[in-house]
């Protein structure tokens, strides 16, 4: 074996090897895909809750105004709601909203996967929305008025009706969403969360080695994107297939 | 109001941008049952807005729709419960894609009526058969020609038992050696008494089994009557005019 090689491998062990090093590497992505997990359930949660509203608004304002009565004063107070957040949520950066995420809104937690959950959810959500919203409005109008015309209501001829075709329309999209989000969560470390980027960061500090541990987390992140993103066109493959 | 009247239909007003589209322009006239009644006129003379009054799925500007007794423009009133009586097809199907025939047609008794599925599913298949298509219960609505579709979208509305079936040109998408299928179900379901209202340009249709013509041109009902009555002798100049370019 060339010495060069040989150098490789001792220092690679070395770093990690040395005080259990790895095991903050292993902390470190574990953390990094329960904060994307975690962040991608609050937001889909979030999406489906304003994309709900908003397109509801959307399509039932001209009907309700007609009928009069509060209910579309009470539609239109929900959906600026909605407005208000997707505005604040895309118009500042997402480092900000962890920041104060953490050190105003849950200043008395350090729980900081769990505040991770948190604001990169609520981030998400806003993304997932209109993502949704999107593939609402993808759906032929016809279909909502087949569903409505055999009795369903509005929120039964959604549930039962629309959002599976909506889903199938936006699954390619909503994963690429999540490859997004697990790259996006690599900024956790600015509010001392241990995620990959963080650990491969301290591990760097610590035996003040940069090339392997930063080329390890580089890398890391890369296989996962290439898995999920094989897996979209995977999807994409199978969703256009039974379309025909 | 007799108890043979199924839909009455006073003074229906719908407009567009305030005033300046009035696509109906007080619209009033009674429905029994067992009637099939054919709508016809010039593109753009409401037809279809009025047809899509009657299940509300557009909401009138002015005017009265009272459905078995019922007024469903009334705001309290449930339109839903309603809906579910008044069966609807469409000139393009509007079949559910991401299902079979087989749960287009379920998926509304089932969940609406609390229908047991394999009951449902008994009715469906009886359906389908008698539109000569029991073998397609488990394709999806992409694999069907035209006219299968517009026969399975018939069958799904027949499956919540309605009380009357409206139709939008139901063979108006239809490829001309495929309106055939769809009008012959349309004529069995007609003899067999389901009280009918249909748009449609059909006058072939329109002859033979309707029980009353009307003849609409923006947004107002200018002649009604027979069939006969209407192709044979009519009085509205308008109505000469129209049937003098549809009947070649
Ligand atoms: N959403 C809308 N906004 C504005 N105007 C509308 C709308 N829907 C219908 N109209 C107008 O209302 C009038 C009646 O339309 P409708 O679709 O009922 O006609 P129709 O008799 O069914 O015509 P066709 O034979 O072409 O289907 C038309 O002038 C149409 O342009
Ligand atoms: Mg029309």
């Amino acid at each position: 074996m060339p010495e060069f090689i040989r150098e490789f491998i001792d220092k690679i062990k070395f770093i990690y090897l040395g005080d259990s090093r790895y095991l903050k590497l292993i902390e470190g992505f574990t953390n990094t895909l329960k904060i994307t997990a975690g962040a991608l359930v609050v937001g889909i949660i979030i999406g489906i809750v304003i994309a709900a509203v908003r397109s509801s608004y959307d399509k039932n304002k001209e009907s309700l105004k007609l009928r009069g009565g509060i209910g579309y004063h009470i539609l239109k107070v929900f959906n600026a709601i909605c407005q208000l957040y997707l505005t604040v949520i895309r118009g500042t950066p997402v480092v900000v909203q962890l920041m104060i995420s953490y050190f105003v809104i849950f200043a008395a937690s350090d729980n900081g996967v769990m505040v991770g959950i948190f604001a990169f959810g609520l981030n998400s959500g806003a993304y997932v929305a209109e993502i949704f919203r999107a593939g609402i409005m993808s759906v032929d109008p016809g279909q909502f008025e087949a569903g409505r015309s055999l009795g369903f209501n509005y929120i039964k001829t959604m549930r039962y009706i629309i959002i599976p075709q909506m889903f199938k329309a936006v699954l390619p999209t909503l994963l690429n969403e999540f490859i997004a989000l697990l790259k996006e969560t690599s900024v956790a470390g600015y509010v001392g969360v241990m995620d990959l980027t963080k650990a491969g960061n301290i591990i760097a500090g610590r035996t003040f080695e940069y090339f392997v541990p930063l080329f390890t987390v580089a890398l890391t992140y890369l296989v996962c994107v290439i898995v999920l993103t094989s897996l979209v066109s995977r999807l994409e493959r199978r969703l256009r297939k039974s379309d025909r | 109001m007799t108890d043979n009247v199924l839909i009455k239909v006073q003074d229906l007003k719908k407009y567009y941008n305030g005033e300046d589209v009035k696509a109906l322009d007080g619209i009033s006239c009674e429905i029994s049952k067992g009637e099939v009644i054919v709508v016809i006129g010039p593109s753009g003379s409401g037809k279809s807005t009025f047809l899509r009054s009657l299940n509300l799925l557009e909401i009138p500007t002015g005017g009265h729709i009272f459905f078995e007794g019922t007024d469903i423009t009334d705001r309290k009133t449930d339109i839903n419960v309603h809906r579910q009586k008044m069966g609807m097809v469409f000139q393009h199907f509007n079949l559910f894609p991401n299902m079979t025939v087989l749960k287009n047609m379920t998926i509304a008794p089932v969940k609406l009526l609390g229908a047991d599925k394999a009951e449902a599913e008994k009715k469906a298949r009886e359906l389908l058969a008698r539109v000569g298509l029991e073998d397609r219960a488990d394709a999806y609505p992409s694999q069907l020609s035209g006219g299968q579709k517009q026969r399975v979208a018939i069958v799904r509305a027949l499956c919540m038992s309605p009380d009357v079936m409206l139709f939008d040109e139901p063979t108006s998408a239809l490829d001309p050696e495929m309106v055939g299928e769809v009008l012959d179900v349309m004529k069995e379901l007609a003899n067999e008494g389901m009280t009918m209202v249909v748009v449609t340009h059909e006058m072939g249709f329109a002859k033979e089994v309707g029980t009353r013509v009307l003849f609409m041109d923006e947004g107002k009902i200018l002649e009604e009557g027979t069939p006969d009555k209407i192709f044979n002798n009519p009085e509205n100049p308008r109505l000469k005019d129209f049937l003098s370019k549809v009947l070649i």
